[in-house]
């Protein structure tokens, strides 16, 4: 197969003939708008090689042959133009301020294209929007910042990485994340958790089959594509930015803690005692001065004030000022770039340190790059992107219990002293103490990745690029857990322990490309790609651990008296990969691509190891028709459309293998046990996509604008298929099931001041998603509190109904499925509750860009919606109307609203009533998502080029910058959902329900940057 | 002639890629067409079935608790972590329901595969051997999946139904439910199978023929089948039963001895499986935390001469409260780990109480008086024998000594439903030792209710629509 390509392309190249005629001479002067002389600009002949640089007046000079008909005159930052060649006359040319980024270079399908010849629904973002922010994982960074692009935080914990869906959720089992490449290599999230965001030179989203076809077998929830920095001609630029940020707790909007007098009322009016009050009266009672009778309910009112006072002054009050901490960021980074004829270079060091919110919480990240490309000599170019990072953190506990700090927070009463009056922290009512479980039980991940993509590129026959291209990534991991001996929780397991867990992750792509591009008569333009790709990952993990450590302070596991089993585990994928493309336009007015994919995993089932992925689209640029040439209100329109395939591999490396496992021990004997089901036949999940889309500008392009419309149907859904329990097994790994997402993408950008000195533009985004389960093995499928049912979105909710508080009696009451109004709870009478599931319907940003001369002013507001969130954590602090257990009564203010009385419209029942102490799950703790929020404004300065002159530097710029400022929900909580929390594991399905995951912050971040 | 050089050398890379690239198989699994080739691999599957028994709603998980949760032994404390509240409120559902139905298949499909796979080997001790442990761990499992989801042999009309007994490892059937009775057939057809097959030393940890009689016993006992309870006791218990003595039973609970004890499940301290204990308490603050307490009533009819009150039951405060924890799987003795113990599956006295049970319901009331005054002399320190003890009375001390001994040991609830009783809580006491604090809300389960038998999960009867629910649910 890809001989023949390569016999093909060589009979090309050997058609190709070099036209050889007289050459004469053009002279003429390249200006700007304001007439200003543009040094360096450069001035070729189109479609040849042949080209020249403006002199520092701007004056060019240049010989050409008599065929040439047209130059082209390019300037950074001015906009590109064509000019007919007249001989005889000086031939001057004035450039007009151009949009610079549509000239920039983007990676897109193993070609690199200019950003104004991309004809797919592709986004670019650029540095600019990704670079100083106080948000260490440029995953986070991508919200909002292109439609079709939905990113949701997991949590808010220092440098997580967002749950990112490119036109929505395209998989029920297998990951519904996209394919992230970097600098050409897949990588896995670690590696680009680590990635320094201020690296970044752009991103492109590829959301539809026509860019990511080429991708293949795992491109099908779309590519995402990061290009890191290289040196810009020019002299070296040196720079130095520095930021520090403030950050403090977002609030819970919607939300209220009790105060210690008012849960201490509320548990007096639920008929409860607690350990603190209970032994304040014995004490009394055996001192004589309360009577032996006395208890909490025939005191005097004063009396139980004064031991609700008392308790109060000796109780911590608000806990947030133990559980959480002064968090900051905190960052420095020096960069030098540029470019000579032979050589490009982009070098950086950065660090980046943050405190987290949570007691204790740390992240600190290390980092260098150097990126170079060498000419080698006229044909041939190598280059090397290199870079290294090193991240350490400290890491909370964070799960459903007082051991996460977060989570005591909620658990743990005001009026519960923080320290015992011996000094020891104060266990509380929870028997743990967070505080001393932070301090004694620590654990440190710690981080190292490093990326290499090496490369030597040759050019031929003036058309022809061959690219050979090897990517490296390995990551290692290092966690240690240290169970110190002398803490509460080795009390309570009764031992000590330490473990020291981790994997090394090698990875490495080699990539080979011919890419043969060539213009006919200055109109026919066609380019061909084939290329080869082979992809090995090894994967290598351990966990160690000790017990019986004899003091604290040391903690390396030789110190251990009592070893543990030791383990280690591996495993390996691959594929191999053939893909070529081709496309072909007439004069920038029409244009068609193919592309396809040849790819073979090892991780499917011999029977259906290789399959094929193909992609068609189809462009015309209707403002190159002479027809709409005088239409002057009518700047650009573009019209697209694409169809084509991709997919999606499971997680599991050995899926289609029917195996027994032998790491089990019986007696510590080795053991064997049935592990899994046989299924050859496995295979890949197929997404076919259609699209279509307008690009369109008014007004010289001061309005501007791009709709698209999507149909996206995966097939062959990698899905368990259900096996009988009784086999034994629950399921298989199959390829079943149809999921379909459509929707629309709308963005409009307007200049609303377009001035030498005022500039003001504003953008809005708009993106609709709608999902559906086409089919499946089998309907209502349960999973969790949702079901899998077809004809909804995937995970419907389904609950029981919550039907009030019955006036008469205060008793919780229920629909029936029937609609009839019972008291009595029952799981059999949930139901589905149609069109409410975890899967936001509609997302999108608005953006303001105010620049009054030196001084810039940028707003990002977010927001979603559509999608609804079970609030576990609003539950657990209502407790549905009382928890009897000390540990776990209700702390939000609003369990108040409870039935007191006959008639009362209550949100909670009566608290004497004992059948009604019970924590059930209803819709009443379903809550819709949406909200809106000021993710982020930045104001900065310019320093005025005089000063900056005399002070031997190119530029200064000052910035503060706000993150999260304002937020506006019905939901109460954070509503932006993602894990439950940590340790719970990856969800169902994101934003499905929340259980205290580290919480959000908002910052405020003062920079400098300064450019020598 | 450079540039051609480069393109013959990216023409190699070309070439060298080759589909086997994609053969890439598991580092700790074998595949399963290979798994049963030499004895070994016999002797691994044999403790891999044994393994199976320590998933987590079997005899080291939950199962020491449910039962009583179900029941009328403990009650939940308001101070715990208010674990497993669906059991102690009947509030289970075939979404939420007692893992043990898919769980329990998992562990028949193990002894299945040896089963199948046993006959390609020769003839001789190691063969009987597998093939009895196999047919015994699989009647063993199968007749405690169908206590948790059916009516008992006893109380089953003929078209009552249970589980399907598969003894295949096809993984493409789609069985349907099968009468209860029939099951049980099939249960003391493969525990008599066995008997013969399986050898006299495999050690506590693994099946030996003791305990397969014992087990017998126990079938016997439920089928209603008292002559052959008898027999398959004797086999199990011998001439001198060791049950052990009052000195030797505290041992039992902290691994010190395997006097007494048929069957283990075992939990070595590299196993660390501690759920047996954490299912109770945990220690916080140098203080027991529970999760359940012992009833009342029940505390009071554990004597202060009885040898299991203290091995059972500890009396102290949580958060100044004094409660009735239970402290039977407290830890090993010495450094052992907290929770941390092995799973004793059948005992010599449970097989007394078979035997005394079934000799007084067959009419032999000497014999039966004479197996519960052993009991009670190897359990009450300055016991005298009862005399005299006949019909009804004798019956109820029979019973109530069961209750006793096996007090959280996953039985009660069993219990009552094979006799076909209500479950009835005291309304009237709480959680604390005194018998003050938080009460029961649910307090009455009525004989023959449909919650004595737990559903189905939903997972099988929506996708094997052949295998109908239990009425009810």
């Amino acid at each position: 197969m890809m001989r023949k390509l390569f016999m093909m392309l060589l009979c090309i190249m050997l058609a190709a003939t070099q036209l050889t005629a007289q050459n004469r001479t053009v002279t003429g002067k390249v200006t700007d708008a304001d007439g200003k002389s543009v040094p360096g600009a450069s001035v070729q002949v189109k479609g040849t090689k042949l080209g020249t640089s403006a002199n520092d007046e701007g004056v060019y000079s240049i010989s050409v042959p008599a065929t040439a008909k047209t130059l082209v005159v390019s300037a950074v930052g001015l906009l590109e133009q064509e000019v007919r060649i007249v001989f005889g006359s000086p031939l001057n040319v004035t450039l007009a301020p151009g949009d610079k980024s549509l000239d920039e270079v983007v990676v897109v399908g193993y070609q690199s294209v200019k950003k104004k010849d991309l004809n797919g629904a592709v986004a670019v973002v650029n540095s600019k929007e990704l670079a100083q922010k106080p948000i260490s994982n440029f995953t986070q960074l991508l919200q909002g910042k292109s439609t079709g692009l939905q990113v949701v935080g997991a949590s808010g914990q220092p440098g997580t990485t967002g749950f990112i869906r490119i036109r929505g959720t395209g998989s029920i089992n297998a990951s519904s994340e996209p394919l992230i490449m970097i600098d050409g290599i897949a990588v896995t999230s670690t590696a680009f958790g680590l990635i320094n965001p201020n690296d970044i030179e752009n991103v492109t989203v590829l959301k539809d089959a026509s860019a990511a076809a080429i991708y293949g077998s795992r491109a099908g929830n779309g590519v995402i594509v990061v290009t890191t920095k290289s040196g810009k001609a020019g002299q070296a630029q040196i720079r130095y930015s520095f930021q520090r940020g403030f950050v403090s707790l977002q609030e819970l909007p919607n939300v209220r803690l009790m105060d210690s007098k008012e849960k201490l009322s509320w548990e007096y009016a639920a008929g409860l005692v607690n350990p603190i009050i209970d032994s304040m009266i014995n004490n009394r009672k055996a001192s004589g001065a309360l009577p032996a009778t006395a208890t909490l309910f025939n005191l005097s009112d004063d009396q139980r004030n004064g031991l609700w006072d008392l308790a109060t002054s000796r109780g911590a009050g608000d806990w947030k000022n133990f559980y959480l901490q002064n968090a900051s960021t905190e960052s420095h980074e020096i960069s030098i770039s540029g470019a000579t004829d032979k050589m490009k270079y982009f070098f950086s060091v950065n660090k980046f340190d943050e405190v987290g919110l949570v007691y204790k919480s740390t992240r600190d990240r290390v980092g260098a790059r150097f990126n170079m490309e060498y000419k080698a000599n006229d044909w041939l170019t190598t280059g090397i992107n290199a870079s290294t990072a090193y991240v350490k953190e400290y890491q909370n506990r964070e799960l459903f219990n007082s051991q996460a700090p977060w989570t005591a927070y909620f658990l743990t009463n005001p009026y519960e002293p923080v320290y015992l009056p011996n000094g020891n922290y104060n266990l509380t009512f929870q028997g743990f103490s967070a505080l001393e479980g932070q301090d004694l039980n620590t654990f440190f991940n710690n981080n190292l990745s490093t990326f290499a993509t090496a490369f030597a590129e040759g050019k031929f026959f003036k058309h022809l690029t061959v690219k050979s291209q090897l990517a490296l990534n390995y990551n290692t991991l290092l966690t240690e857990s240290y169970l110190q001996p002398g803490s509460n929780l080795a009390a309570i397991l009764g031992y000590n322990s330490k473990t020291d867990g981790g994997n090394q992750d090698f990875q490495y792509v080699f990539t080979n490309t011919a890419n043969w591009t060539q213009s006919f008569k200055n109109k026919h333009n066609v380019s061909f790609l084939a290329g080869q790709e082979f992809t090995k990952r090894n994967f290598y993990s351990y966990a160690l651990e000790g017990r019986g450590f004899p003091t604290p302070t040391v903690n390396t596991i030789d110190n251990a008296s009592l070893a543990q089993r030791a383990t280690t585990s591996r495993s390996q994928w691959s594929i191999i990969s053939y893909f070529g493309s081709a496309s072909y336009d007439f004069n920038r007015k029409y244009g068609v691509k193919f592309s396809g994919r040849r790819d073979g995993s090892s991780r499917f089932g011999v029977n259906n190891r290789f399959a094929n992925f193909w992609a068609a689209s189809a462009w015309w640029n209707a403002k190159n028709e002479d027809f709409f040439a005088n239409v002057s209100f009518l700047s650009d329109l573009k019209v697209r459309g694409s169809i084509g395939t991709a997919g999606n591999v499971p997680n599991q490396f050995y899926g289609s293998l029917g195996t027994y496992a032998l790491n089990t021990a019986y007696n510590n004997l080795p053991a064997a046990v049935p592990a899994q089901i046989a299924n050859p036949d496995l295979t890949w999940e197929k997404n076919k996509n259609w699209d279509i889309g307008v690009d369109f500008g008014f007004l010289s392009n001061r309005i501007t604008g791009t709709f698209d419309y999507y149909n996206r149907v995966t097939n062959d859904l990698l899905y368990p298929q259900p096996l009988s329990l009784a086999t034994g097994f629950g399921s298989v790994l199959s390829n079943i099931g149809t999921l379909r997402n459509k929707g629309f993408e709308l963005s409009l950008s307007g200049d609303i001041v377009r001035t030498r000195d005022l500039k003001w533009n504003v953008s809005v985004s708009y993106t609709n998603n709608q999902n559906k389960v086409e089919s499946l093995i089998s309907d209502n499928v349960p999973s969790g509190n949702t079901r899998l049912k077809i004809g909804q979105p995937l995970n419907t909710f389904f609950l029981v109904r919550w039907a009030g508080i019955n006036p008469a009696n205060g008793k919780n009451q229920y629909l029936k499925a029937d609609n009839t109004v019972t008291e009595t709870y029952s799981l059999s009478d949930a139901v589905l509750l149609e069109g409410k599931t975890p899967l936001a319907k509609f997302y999108g940003s608005v953006n303001s860009s105010l620049t009054y001369k030196s001084f810039d002013l940028s707003l990002q507001f977010y927001y979603t919606g559509g999608n609804y969130t079970y609030n576990n954590q609003y539950q657990n602090n209502l407790a549905d109307g009382g928890n009897t257990s000390v540990g776990f009564r209700p702390q939000y203010a609003d369990a108040f609203n409870y039935w007191k009385k006959a008639g009362d419209i209550a949100q909670f029942p009566s608290l004497t009533d004992p059948t009604q102490k019970q924590n059930l799950a209803t819709d009443k703790y379903l809550e819709k998502g949406d909200y809106v929020t000021l993710r982020d404004v930045v104001i900065s300065y310019n320093l005025a080029e005089s000063i900056v002159r005399k002070a031997r530097l190119s530029g200064v710029r000052f910035y503060v910058q706000g993150t999260n400022l304002w937020l506006k929900t019905k939901f109460h909580g954070l509503p932006e959902v993602g894990v439950s929390n940590r340790e719970n594991g990856q969800p169902v399905q994101p934003g499905l329900n929340n259980l205290y995951a580290y919480p959000s912050s908002k910052a405020v971040t003062v920079g400098l940057d300064i450019r020598f | 002639m450079k540039k051609l050089l480069y393109i013959l050398a990216l023409s190699v890379a070309f070439a060298s890629c080759k589909k086997e690239e994609l053969n890439l198989t598991p580092f700790n699994q074998i595949e399963t067409a290979s798994a049963f080739t030499t004895q070994t691999d016999v002797t691994l599957a044999i403790n891999g079935m044994y393994t199976g028994l320590r998933t987590n709603n079997y005899v080291n998980g939950t199962w020491n608790i449910v039962a009583d949760a179900l029941a009328d032994n403990l009650i939940i404390s308001s101070l715990g972590r208010q674990t497993l509240t669906a059991f102690g409120d009947w509030r289970y559902t075939a979404d939420n329901t007692f893992g043990l139905f898919g769980q329990g298949y998992g562990i028949v499909r193990r002894a299945n595969a040896i089963l199948e796979n046993i006959d390609a080997f020769p003839a001789g001790a190691f063969k009987d051997n597998a093939k009895g442990e196999a047919l015994a761990l699989r009647a063993m499992i199968y007749f405690d999946m169908a206590r948790v989801y059916s009516k008992t042999f006893e109380n089953a009309g003929a078209t009552d139904s249970t589980l399907s007994y598969i003894t295949t490892t096809d993984a493409k059937i789609l069985p349907t439910k099968e009468a209860v009775k029939g099951f049980y057939g099939k249960i003391i057809a493969d525990l008599a199978a066995a008997l013969p097959l399986v050898a006299t030393s495999n050690g506590v940890g693994r099946f030996n023929k003791a305990a397969v009689a014992g087990l017998l016993s126990r079938a016997y006992l439920y089928t209603g089948d008292f002559a052959n309870c008898i027999t398959a006791a004797n086999t199990a218990l011998g001439g001198s039963p060791v049950l052990p003595n009052i000195a030797d039973f505290p041992k039992i609970w902290t691994d010190d001895t395997n006097n007494g004890v048929l069957l283990k499940v075992l939990n070595t301290t590299l196993d660390n499986i501690n759920a047996q204990g954490v299912n109770y308490f945990q220690i916080v603050g140098g203080l027991v935390k529970s999760e359940y307490v012992v009833e009342y009533n029940l505390s009071k009819l554990f004597l202060n001469n009885d040898v299991r009150t203290s091995s059972y039951i500890q009396v102290s405060p949580f958060n100044g409260v004094n409660q009735n924890h239970v402290v039977k799987y407290r830890s090993r003795s010495g450094a052992g780990v907290a929770g941390v113990v092995d799973a004793k599956v059948l005992r010599t006295a449970e097989v007394l109480l078979n035997r005394a049970e079934a000799y007084q319901r067959s009419g032999n009331n000497v014999a039966a008086l004479a197996d519960l005054n052993l009991l009670k002399a190897n359990r009450y320190t300055g016991f005298t024998n009862l005399v005299g003890l006949t019909g009804a009375p004798l019956l109820a001390e029979i019973l109530a000594e069961r209750r006793l001994e096996l007090a959280f040991e996953g039985d009660r609830f069993w219990d009552l439903k094979r006799r076909n009783l209500p479950v009835a809580r005291d309304a009237q006491w709480g959680d604390r030792a005194d018998g003050t604090g938080v009460k029961y809300i649910f307090t009455s389960l009525p004989a023959g209710d449909y919650r004595f038998q737990l559903p189905y999960p939903s997972t099988e009867v929506n996708f094997n629509t052949g295998f109908k629910q239990n009425p009810g649910y």
